[in-house]
């Protein structure tokens, strides 16, 4: 057991590992009445080539298995884990990114009560030829849904471009059409390569005192039978590869403001330890100081109608890839996107880098990074983002204080280059 | 607690060390009336833009990072027969800031409300040209989000489409384009000295101090106002029906109900429970069976604003399950009022009710929101135990009760099925 105060924003961690290899990070806030508690699996929407546990081949998996398992781990022969979870008022949830799987809960009273429903509902898998064909129907709503969501298809329009061989193309939901072919079969054999405890961290934000909880969950693993730890073998490798990407795609669908969004492929990992961390901040400090709000640039093409307030940006680095986006709704669309390419393409060469204003936007991320320890669920989901890595949020005032201004002209300088953007569209429909 | 500044303007500071923030909400309430919706929205982006001393968006962009990255935005909303305006401005504690932010706040808010960029009498033309066209478009773009484009339509169904309550309180695209300068002005004097005004203070500051900075902003008196926060909706005799197409996927069926339960009371709590029953809760009869066992929606949720008399159920479904859909949602509710609900069932829903009040307590945002319904709903009880004791109160029968004065008033339909 590791603990820790961090002076700087006055928080204690405590962390261990279980020897299951099951991570434990406990955050206590005395001062909350709620208790946020997350189980995160290392597995998302993008793990659907494998080599099974026990296995020597690699498989090919339906696109939205890691969703549609999520969805079905509630699911028990004779319950449903939403209902012991609502029989003390706690709130339960879960969701499925291209990366990660987490099941959560908010409770405010039983909280060992919850961590044991927690701990034993996610290890304790029941798929049966009924339930996943019944979830199809509730998935497939689901996914019609996105598919009436211009902000979803922009997100995957662009990712499509980005990586049209890579499975992060993919909607995590996946299809109506790829879902129909999943079977408890393929959900088992999913579920015990990456639902291993060694691939897996409990994180609990809250009022709670962390060596009761670590014991609580040492019970738990105890009363299990959990083999050694094989981690699982995922032959995606880092996609990196600009030639693969596909620089314009439109779409049109019924809407109507165009939308126009600009993505930037990385072609260097960008891993979670000190390094990397502190890339992808200076990456995030970077767009900040091109394209942020108090950007000279910015209000330019403010005034002159080229974008408005949806205007929005992200830097998103994950295992096996990394990249910008950079858009919003436009009049149009090709003049937002020609603005922000004509930036990127100058690479290095960004006179709106200058140290003063630097200081400034480097004090307001911190600032903005205070604020967020408000919240127990945003607490919550950065500690167990970070959980797999050696760098955890308290440690982020540190790295992003420790960032220079000659850091973000690197960045820039191996980041924007012309040959990793792309560019999608989606415009409105015209009536006939 | 809350005292008052002058006439009309009154101050609720909230001590609390339980956050790395301080919290100000500055409101501005006016009797809802749907010709001023525009103007005052308009209003908002204009002063979030620019002022006297920080004439562009960057220079009040460049401010609010001098200020640690603080938080700042106006918006509109509505509180019973009230328009509301408000400001709110987040700031880090000086304990992170090292720096003295709390009255460097009070002077940017000074200089937002007090100091617009007005000159000759005038708003800028310019900005005001491209700020209304910003939110005559994005209005516009709000249908691109079905399921709150439904949503308003089956307010604007149930209230009536040209009332106080049947319009956003944002207003409508085409009242924003015919916002003109004088209008603008209009709306920031009646902002500026008759509005009344309750400003909330939250987070590790002394009353005193509050009190202090509070003055800075030199809010003049104002006439007392006494507007209704209630809202109630004559009963119909017959259930009003609209259906749209748009060119969906999924489709919409929204449900507009009449709630008669009082707004204090256990048989306020009642209510509460009851739809927290029937459609509040992933343990209510809409989730479980709608959703989970008969697989026919991603969402079938209810909700209720007890305030307004008014309680609307959302699905998204397919357009060839409606009437089933419909069928299913009206046994519910019928469940619910015959008691055909275990006493487990019941104990879950209060204890879920429970729950996610107290955890409410531990975000700024609900207990700043707290301290304004205090001043605005009579009756309201801001504090926990209250609550509580009111949903332990709650029995089955009332329950039943609450939920026969539940009564189906209107339906709305948004389906696709005319499209290829």
């Amino acid at each position: 057991m590791k603990e820790r105060f961090y002076t700087a924003v006055a928080e204690r961690q405590v962390t261990t590992q279980l020897a299951s290899g099951l991570r434990v990070v406990i955050v206590p806030r005395p001062t909350y009445h709620e208790t946020y508690a997350m189980l995160s699996v290392d597995y998302g929407s993008i793990d659907t080539t494998y080599v099974p546990l026990g296995a020597s081949d690699k498989v090919q998996d339906p696109e939205g298995i890691a969703h549609f398992l999520e969805h079905k781990l509630f699911e028990k022969a004779d319950h449903d884990a939403f209902d012991l979870f609502g029989a003390t008022g706690a709130s339960a949830n879960a969701f499925t990114g291209a990366t990660r799987t987490s099941f959560l809960f908010s409770a405010t009273d039983q909280i060992d009560e919850n961590l044991k429903t927690l701990l034993d509902f996610v290890q304790d898998p029941y798929f049966s030829e009924a339930t996943v064909n019944k979830e199809k129907g509730i998935i497939g709503q689901e996914i019609m849904m996105y598919q009436d969501d211009p902000g979803w298809r922009l997100y995957f329009g662009i990712l499509g471009n980005l990586y049209p061989t890579h499975p992060v193309r993919n909607d995590v939901t996946g299809s109506v059409e790829s879902i129909a072919a999943i079977t408890p079969d393929l959900l088992y054999r999913a579920y015990r390569t990456f639902y291993q405890p060694g691939n897996m961290t409990l994180t609990v934000v809250g009022n709670v005192d962390p060596q009761h909880v670590i014991e609580l969950a040492e019970a738990d693993q105890a009363g299990r039978t959990i083999a050694p730890y094989q981690a699982p073998v995922r032959p995606v490798s880092f996609d990196g590869d600009l030639a693969a990407i596909l620089p314009y795609r439109a779409a049109t669908l019924p809407l109507v403001r165009p939308k126009s969004i600009v993505g930037i492929k990385g072609t260097t990992p960008v891993d979670d330890d000190l390094v990397g961390t502190k890339y992808a901040i200076t990456v995030r400090l970077l767009l900040e100081m091109l394209f942020g709000d108090s950007s000279p640039l910015y209000q330019s093409w403010y005034d002159a109608g080229i974008v408005d307030d949806s205007f929005d940006f992200d830097f998103t680095a994950q295992r096996t890839y990394n990249y910008a986006t950079l858009g919003g709704d436009a009049t149009d669309a090709s003049a937002l996107s020609e603005a922000l390419t004509a930036v990127i393409a100058k690479g290095a060469d960004q006179p709106l880098l200058e140290e003063a204003r630097f200081a400034r936007i480097k004090h307001a991320a911190l600032g903005k990074y205070y604020q967020s320890l408000n919240s127990l669920e945003q607490v919550a989901n950065q500690v167990s983002d970070q959980s797999f890595g050696p760098i955890g949020l308290f440690d982020l005032a540190d790295v992003m204080q420790a960032i220079t201004l000659a850091d973000l002209q690197a960045a820039a300088g191996q980041f924007f280059r012309l040959d990793a953007v792309s560019v999608f569209h989606i415009l409105p429909e015209v009536d006939a | 607690m809350s005292i008052a500044l002058a006439s009309g303007v009154h101050l609720s500071v909230l001590p609390t060390t339980q956050f790395k923030t301080v919290r100000i909400e500055l409101h501005f309430l006016a009797p809802l009336d749907v010709s001023t919706f525009s103007a005052r929205t308009l209003l908002t982006s204009m002063l979030e833009t620019s002022t006297a001393a920080y004439p562009t968006q960057i220079a009040l962009s460049a401010e609010l990072e001098r200020l640690f990255g603080a938080s700042f935005g106006i918006g509109v909303a509505k509180e019973g027969q009230w328009h509301r305006v408000t400001a709110t401005l987040t700031l880090v504690n000086d304990q992170f800031s090292g720096e003295g932010t709390l009255a460097a706040g009070f002077a940017l808010l000074n200089e937002v409300l007090n100091h617009p960029l007005i000159t000759a009498g005038q708003f800028d033309q310019a900005v005001l040209a491209r700020e209304r066209e910003n939110l005559a478009l994005y209005l516009e773009s709000m249908a691109e989000d079905r399921q709150l484009q439904a949503s308003l339509a089956t307010q604007a169904l149930y209230f009536g489409g040209d009332s106080g309550q049947g319009v956003p309180s944002f207003g409508t695209p085409e009242g924003a384009r015919a916002v003109d300068n004088a209008a603008l002005l209009a709306a920031y004097q009646q902002l500026l000295t008759r509005d009344q005004i309750e400003l909330v203070v939250l987070g590790d500051v002394a009353p005193a101090q509050v009190e202090a900075l509070a003055s800075t902003l030199a809010l003049a008196p104002r006439p007392e106002l006494s507007v209704p926060f209630v809202v109630d909706t004559p009963l119909r005799d017959t259930v009003q029906a609209q259906t749209e197409q748009a060119p969906v996927n999924q489709a919409k069926l929204n449900l507009a109900y009449h709630v008669a339960a009082p707004t204090s009371g256990t048989a306020f709590y009642a209510a509460m429970v009851a739809e927290e029953l029937f459609g509040g809760s992933p343990l209510s009869f809409l989730f479980t069976n709608v959703r989970e066992k008969a697989s026919l929606a991603y969402y079938a949720s209810s909700s209720l604003d007890p305030y307004r008399h008014f309680m609307m159920v959302q699905t998204g479904i397919d357009t060839a399950d409606r009437e089933r859909v419909e069928a299913l949602i009206a046994t519910q509710l019928t469940a619910v009022q015959h008691g055909d609900f275990s006493d487990d069932l019941l104990a879950n829903i209060k204890a879920g009710l429970l729950s996610a009040r107290l955890a409410a307590y531990d975000t700024p945002r609900f207990l700043a929101r707290q301290a304004l319904l205090d001043r605005l709903a009579s009756g309201h009880h801001s504090d926990f135990v209250a609550f509580k004791a009111g949903i332990a109160a709650v029995d089955r029968a009332q329950v039943q009760e609450a939920a026969a004065g539940m009564t189906l008033q209107s339906r709305y339909f948004m389906g696709g099925e005319e499209l290829s």
